[in-house]
């Protein structure tokens, strides 16, 4: 099962290869309270220790799918179910060190059934997590 | 005497539990123990693969319904307007959507759905093509028996041009299978600390200011009762004596019971999102709602 919140603790770590990472990732459980269609996903923004990183180059992995920005805006049949995790990719040479990184995320999720203006609405979340692994 | 209430409880309550600390079957469970006999789903939510489930997750489904004499009475859907950035659904495509969730609704037995419309406007004027969608689908509602039923909810209050064009076209079709539900958050008269996983701050309450209480008056209730054809138990807290700290309970019963409705008060929780604190909340709730009503049957307020 999940964990409640909404950044997990497992999927904290990095990706590409041992010694030539490419960046980290960040598992999420879904950023809303019903499942929801990738294309009401608007993207991620990820802070880790202060360096932030923006939703319009962070891409998302969900089950065995990479999805882009603009991928995640016109994927209209594909959902993100309530039980279910997926990781915001983030791009970064060499990674993160093993250790203890504060990581902030705001997910952007669009909901037609609000006003206009905030059509795009900001889920944040900010957490302690742990990279075990360089 | 005046009609009964049927008490049920919606899985929304146990938001963030529901997946991380709850399975379907704690939340069945939760809910029987209440008393509650009616169970109220998100479709997109607590169906598993929606919006084409296994056939292992329907029995699971109807396996649970008769294990926990639970009837299944809403199932919440969404009609996503703004399918991307650039992609208005067409009538077509709305229509389609709602048609979606009316048969899976059917599928599993719920009598009610209640489809969320995209909104246009600050007081939530819904987009043109609501209408259409229902249009087009009222006739297969009348044969699966399903009631569509559109929320009333906060900031809107009863007495606003949503609710009137909602009416408007029970009037016009005359059909007994598209009704309004009412959200008791609309009588909010006190404002919200927490709004779900949310800690309430003042910049929202300077966007949403809502958050705060729109305090309709629990009377204009029976002035629409007759087009009501379910009520959310919206809360938020209900203290340590019982007592809600936003939802003025007494009145507002006084004026559903004087009304006639007895249809289902069906429990939504949405207040702090800490693991565990819904399942008493809801409990709560739901001794609290009944002796309101067995003090009102009894004469005991009028």
């Amino acid at each position: 099962m999940l964990e409640h919140q909404l950044i997990q603790s497992t999927g904290f770590r990095n990706f590409g290869p041992v010694g030539a990472r490419e960046g980290f990732a960040v598992r999420l459980r879904l950023p809303n309270y019903h499942g929801t269609r990738l294309s009401m996903l608007d993207g991620f923004d990820v802070t880790v220790d202060g360096e932030f990183f923006g939703h319009e180059r962070n891409r998302l992995a969900i089950r065995d799918e990479v999805y882009t920005l603009d991928e995640l805006r016109q994927e209209t049949v594909r959902r993100w179910d309530l039980t279910e995790h997926a990781s915001v990719l983030v791009d970064k040479a060499g990674g993160l060190t093993p250790g203890i990184h504060r990581i902030a995320v705001a997910a952007r999720i669009r909901y037609s059934y609000f006003p206009p203006d905030v059509h795009v609405f900001m889920m944040r979340a900010e957490r302690l997590g742990t990279v075990v692994m360089a | 005497m005046p009609g009964q209430f049927k008490y049920g409880v919606s899985v929304y309550s146990y938001t963030d539990d529901f997946g991380s600390v709850m399975t379907l079957e704690d939340a069945f469970d939760h809910i029987a123990d209440t008393g509650a006999t009616g169970i109220e789903i998100l479709g997109e939510g607590q169906i598993e693969g929606f919006p084409n489930p296994s056939t292992a997750w329907l029995d699971r489904w109807f396996g649970l319904l008769d294990r926990h004499k639970l009837e299944p009475t809403n199932m919440c859907s969404w009609v996503d307007m703004r399918l991307t950035l650039s992609h208005y659904l067409t009538v077509e495509e709305g229509a389609a959507e709602l048609e979606r969730d009316l048969r899976l609704a059917h599928r599993l037995g719920f009598k009610f759905l209640r489809p969320k419309f995209g909104v246009t406007s600050r007081d939530l004027i819904p987009e043109t093509n609501w209408e259409a969608y229902v249009e087009r689908n009222l006739d297969l509602a009348a044969k699966l028996d399903i009631v569509i039923c559109p929320e009333i909810h906060s900031p809107t209050p009863i007495n606003h041009p949503v609710t009137q064009g909602y009416i408007d076209l029970i009037e016009r079709t005359g059909s007994d299978h598209f009704r309004l539900m009412i959200d008791t958050g609309i009588f909010q008269d006190r404002p919200l600390v927490h709004w779900g996983s949310h800690q309430v701050t003042d910049e929202m309450r300077e966007h949403m200011a809502f958050l705060n209480g729109i305090a309709v008056d629990p009377e204009e209730f029976i002035g629409i009762a007759k087009y009501v054809g379910f009520v959310q138990a919206k809360f938020h807290d209900i203290d340590d004596e019982l007592v809600d700290q936003q939802i003025p309970w007494r009145p507002v019963i006084s004026a559903i019971k004087r009304s006639g409705y007895s249809g289902y008060m069906s429990s939504e929780y949405e207040g702090l999102r800490a693991p565990w604190r819904a399942i008493d909340q809801v409990r709560r709730q739901q001794v609290l709602l009944r002796q309101l009503e067995r003090e009102y049957d009894d004469g005991g307020f009028a």
